[in-house]
């Protein structure tokens, strides 16, 4: 018997090993062919456990972080009131204890907070709620929800606190609130993709920054706005225009008014990549601005020639006017500017000097007095009201750093009490907002994907030919399930696409290693959101509009009658719910500098919000890719088409959100239609030629 | 050969010959008079049926007495091209503040601190055909109607809204106007409106609203409504709230005559609406209406005190309204006309007074010259206040200060 035993085992032993052998194999081939290199571990549970996007293991495994973001400090000092952006909630914290004593819950992604000077009352910004909260802090208690505009981010109140100016960053505009009525007084028009704000000491202007470029005409150089509200009439006064600069997150006063401080980046896309490696492709920095519609605008930047202090964030002003604080949020730092020297200067220099500096890598020693080393990504900033103190929202380590400003040196850090276990999903979003594994930490990945979106820039990322391919940034959101990647669809998986050719062409520096590469790619496939389409699409109601666009989409004979052919059709190409058929294709958009290649279609969920579009951003709106880039009728069969009918498709492909609202088959009345392309031969064709 | 020989007493001789005398001289004295102020009283052909009473040229108090409660402006003040405006040809004007913007075949000029400045295509506008102007209440915007397209000039930006890369139903703009959050812009392929708050367009056109082509000339808002001019449509109402149209057709059909007065819109093809103080006011170039929302009411130039039947534009103020015709600027409050013409020989102007809707046996219209006057008489554009005019036409943009 025992022998028989022995016998059976042995045979189970070389079964298993018989069919362990081609099954490693086929491992291996898999993850080979997912991450693009021979050697990355075998181990499934970097993609399988840390990647799926929901459901109980995404559950299981994930945690939800605070993120601090932005903070506020009551008047005597003694109170922090801290955005927690990933949790929804506005946390009061003891600055003596270092104790969270409420966590008051807000709505979706709150971005700022402000405190009324009697320190009674808190209003709360949901970026994804379209609406501010005001908060009596006695109580702790939501008191009134004023709606705003799309996006609401910065807020300020005016010198009497009569009414509240809220930076709505989705709609690019200005909301007036008057507070006693609680209502909407006005819109004004602000920049693109507006965030910070700051009341000027007189109380008579606001400046409103902006992140995103002006639209303008391709491949040209950029400018961003500074939107100045006349606070007495509150109407935009002015608009400055920032050259060669953007992403300018907030802006702060010195307590006299002589100047504005406001963050910045600088930008070099109009040049290959290769420039990385000549220190040349990214620079960060801050704008001064001088009062008056005749006031100067310099530009000076915080890095050094060997090294890069990235994606500046915040910035504050001590009460005195003579030091500045930036929150460098891609080095873990902070930077302090002697005020002073800044002056100086600007006094002693030429117009054309001052131009210069805008470039100039070595001149931040004469303000910059020091840096100082922070926790994961710090973001918001405040200062205590007599300037002692500097609390520092560290967004990825949930603490608030708490740095005395006399020694210029960290004293404490006030842990907010999120989860412990440091999930693979968040270590990859640190690396995803860090700039470390830059060269000279010129950038991150987070400096062209602002909030894991894009950065509305396009680039020459110089992988064959130089100024040839140019192409426009796209969204690192909601692209899990949406297969390959890039313009040119080559990479089939994140691994492939930020592995080594992302440091080949990119980073121009060490590649990530297998651990943080896993990392990275769990962060970029559990699916960063969205912010939620309440702009044209608020309750997945069509409007008429929409509806009839819908009809257009979906359509299959042209306004005469004649049957359009299926690689013609919009929804062949572009099928829910990601609308896009994950393959290549030439819908004529090629230019005299673009190798002869189809292009990864792209989906088209949340498009409203990703100008310009095309893969080299040359269409500024959704209407121009038909209007002026589609010679021929080959991105579809539009020519037959009225002009209300294109702003009906327009408006219908405006209101596209998340896929996860979405299913193949869409819906009852397209469901038919649907059936019909998945078994037709030309889609099956299609797909069965293009997966070769 | 028979001849008749007239004999006639001594005193009736002399009684003759003095009257022949005294008409001679007093006619020529008048002919004098008129060519040194300016006057252009002479009956003539464009201004038919007139009673013409001659006063004293320049006499202001007599002209506001007799325009009663109608504003009356004077001084008045012309640009050119050699003051400054960008181009002769003036098609809008628009009054913002301290500020005049001026819409020209040439840009936009801007009078501001007595001074002009010009704007054009190089600094962002979509052409420098500016047919339309209108500013937000709200925002202080300028938004401007070109041949090229929509621009909005917001605090020294200007942003543009074409057909190829908006919303917006055509590039050809006739007038446009901000009600609210809204813009609404008629247009040479419909009409329609932006949301600014929503950044979305509804266009409308005669595929979805009761246009008998797509050829928009005028729009205006109020009391929750819009009105459309439409080229052979009438006049298009639009209800913001139900989101339902209605049209306003000329009831007779007839193209050439009005067979029934007052029955409605005088003609199916209209030029312009404007809507004030309750009131709808549309122009025509074949007579102009008064609508109270009850009522329709008829004015030519042979029946009132309209200079022409032939209207390029309106602009209601309050209770007063101002038709831009080919030969002058009419203004009416219901009640009385008052009109502005420069006079043939360009020296000087005249202002016309009809103390009554219509001409009648007892209402007859007034006559009096005036020293200065709109710089021509083809108006295109108006825009008045409470304290002075302005008005655009076709050679140079006149200013004119409210007598008081």
């Amino acid at each position: 018997m025992r022998s028989k035993r022995l016998i059976y085992l042995g045979v189970v032993i070389v079964v298993i090993g018989l069919l362990g052998i081609p099954a490693h194999k086929l491992a291996r081939k898999h993850v080979n062919y997912m991450t693009a290199v021979e050697d990355h571990p075998l181990m499934c549970t970097s993609c399988h456990l840390h990647m799926p996007n929901s459901g109980l293991i995404y559950k299981a495994v994930n945690k939800t972080y605070l993120s601090p973001f932005n903070l506020a400090i009551s008047p005597d000092g003694n109170k922090l009131y801290v955005v927690a952006q990933e949790s929804s909630a506005l946390l009061v914290v003891d600055n003596q204890t270092g104790e969270v004593t409420d966590r008051i819950a807000v709505g979706k992604q709150p971005h700022t907070v402000i405190v009324s000077r009697d320190g009674k009352v808190a209003f709360v910004s949901n970026q994804w709620a379209d609406n501010v909260y005001k908060i009596d802090l006695t109580s702790a208690k939501v008191i009134d929800t004023l709606k705003t505009g799309n996006g609401p981010a910065g807020l300020v109140l005016s010198k009497d606190e009569k009414f509240l100016y809220v930076v709505d960053s989705y709609s690019n505009q200005v909301s007036v609130i008057d507070v006693k009525r609680k209502t909407e007084k006005k819109r004004l028009v602000a920049g693109n993709n507006p965030t910070g704000v700051a009341l000027s000491p007189s109380g008579d202007l606001v400046y409103v920054t902006s992140r995103r470029v002006l639209p303008r005409p391709y491949r040209t150089p950029i400018t961003t706005e500074m939107t100045v509200i006349d606070a007495v009439k509150q109407r935009v006064k002015e608009r400055k225009m920032f050259r060669d600069a953007y992403v300018m997150e907030n802006v702060a006063f010195t307590p006299t008014g002589d100047m504005a401080v406001a963050t910045l980046i600088r930008p070099k896309n109009l040049i290959p990549s290769i420039q990385v490696e000549e220190g040349f492709m990214m620079t960060h920095g801050f704008g001064i601005i001088e009062p008056g519609e005749n006031g100067k605008i310099i530009q000076l930047l915080t890095d050094e020639p060997n090294a890069y202090y990235s994606d500046p964030f915040d910035v504050v002003i001590s009460p005195n006017g003579k030091r500045a604080y930036i929150s460098s949020s891609g080095v873990d730092m902070i930077q302090v500017l002697d005020l002073d020297r800044v002056r100086k200067l600007i006094a002693e220099s030429t117009p054309e000097e001052l131009h210069n500096y805008s470039n100039n890598r070595g001149i931040s020693s004469r303000y910059v007095l020091k840096r100082i080393s922070t926790g994961a990504n710090p973001k918001g900033l405040v200062l205590s009201p007599d300037g002692k103190y500097l609390y520092v929202a560290e967004r990825l380590d949930d603490k608030i750093a708490v740095i005395n400003t006399a020694t210029l040196e960290t004293e404490k850090q006030i842990d907010l009490g999120g989860p412990r276990k440091i999930t693979v999903a968040r270590k990859g979003r640190r690396l995803f907002n860090n700039s470390g594994r830059t060269f000279q930490n010129q950038y991150g990945c987070y400096t062209c994907h602002p909030d894991a979106g894009e950065d509305g820039l396009v680039y020459n990322m110089a992988g064959v030919g130089m100024g040839r391919n140019v192409t426009n940034t796209q969204t690192l959101r909601d692209i899990g399930d949406i297969p390959p990647y890039k313009w040119n669809g080559h990479n089939q998986s994140v691994y492939k696409q930020d592995g080594m050719r992302f440091s080949t062409f990119l980073t121009r520096t060490e590649p990530f290693n297998y651990d943080d590469l896993d990392a990275l790619a769990s962060y970029i496939m559990t699916r960063i959101k969205n912010p939620p389409n309440l702009m044209y699409n608020p309750t997945g109601e069509l409007t008429a509009t929409q509806k009839r666009g819908e009809k257009i989409f979906f359509r299959t004979h042209t306004n005469c009658g004649k049957e359009i052919p299926y690689k013609s059709r919009c929804y062949v190409c572009h099928p829910p719910p990601d609308f896009t058929d994950k393959l290549p294709e030439n819908v004529g958009s090629l230019s005299e500098t673009d190798d002869s290649i189809p292009f990864d279609t792209p989906q088209l969920n949340n498009l409203y919000n990703a100008s310009p579009y095309l893969h080299d951003g040359r269409a500024l709106s959704l209407e121009e890719i038909w209007t002026k880039y589609d010679p021929g009728d080959r991105h579809g069969i539009t020519s037959d088409m009225t002009k209300d009918q294109l702003n009906d498709l327009v408006q219908f492909l405006k209101s596209l959100r998340d896929a996860q609202y979405y299913s193949k088959y869409y819906s009852d009345e397209y469901k038919p239609l649907l059936k019909e392309l998945y078994k037709n031969h030309y889609f099956q064709d299609k797909n069965q030629h293009n997966h070769k | 050969m028979f001849q008749k020989k007239l004999i006639y007493p001594n005193g009736i001789k002399v009684l003759l010959v003095t009257i022949l005398i005294l008409t001679v001289s007093g006619f020529s004295l008048k002919i004098k008079d008129a060519y040194l102020q300016g006057d252009n009283s002479v009956p003539n052909k464009t201004t038919p049926g007139r009673n013409y009473r001659i006063l004293s040229p320049g006499n202001y108090s007599e002209i506001v007495k007799a325009a009663g409660e109608m504003p009356v402006y004077g001084h008045w003040k012309s640009f050119t091209e050699k003051d400054g405006l960008p181009a002769h040809k003036a098609y809008c004007v628009r009054i913002d503040g301290d500020r005049v913007l001026v819409g020209t075949s040439g840009g936009l000029g801007v009078y501001e601190n007595g001074k002009w400045r010009t704007y054009t295509v190089k600094d962002g506008i979509a052409h420098n055909g500016i047919l339309a102007i209108d500013v937000s209440k709200l925002t202080g915007d300028v938004w401007l109607g070109t041949l090229g397209g929509l621009t909005r000039w917001s605090a020294g930006k200007f942003d543009t809204f074409t057909q190829l890369n908006s919303g917006l139903a055509n590039n050809v703009i006739y007038s446009v106007i901000c009600d609210g959050k809204d813009v609404w812009a008629a247009t040479g392929g419909g009409a329609g409106h932006y949301d600014t708050f929503t950044d979305q367009w509804e266009i409308y056109m005669e595929r979805n609203a009761p246009m008998h082509e797509p050829w928009t000339y005028g729009v205006c808002a109020g009391d929750g409504k819009i009105w459309i001019a439409a080229w052979g449509g009438g006049v298009i109402e639009y209800n913001t709230k139900t989101k339902k149209f209605r049209d306003y057709v000329d009831p007779d059909e007839q193209m050439e005559l009005d067979v029934f007065p007052d029955d409605g819109v005088v003609h199916d093809i209209t030029t312009g609406v404007s809507y004030d103080d309750g009131i709808l006011w549309v122009a025509t170039y074949f007579g102009v209406n008064r609508y109270d929302g009850a009522h329709w009411n008829t004015y030519f130039d042979h029946d009132s005190g309209l200079l022409s039947n032939f209207n390029n534009f309106n602009r209601a103020v309050g209770s007063v309204v101002y038709f831009c015709t080919d030969k002058g600027l009419s203004t009416f409050n219901g009640k009385t006309w008052v009109s502005y013409q420069r006079s043939e020989n360009n020296t000087g102007g005249k202002v016309l007074i009809t103390n009554g809707p219509k001409l009648k046996n007892d209402v007859k219209t007034k006559t009096f010259s005036v020293p200065t006057s709109i710089s021509h008489n083809f108006v295109i554009g108006v825009d008045a206040n409470e304290d002075e005019i302005w008005v655009a036409t076709s050679y140079g943009v006149s200013h004119g200060e409210r007598i008081k």
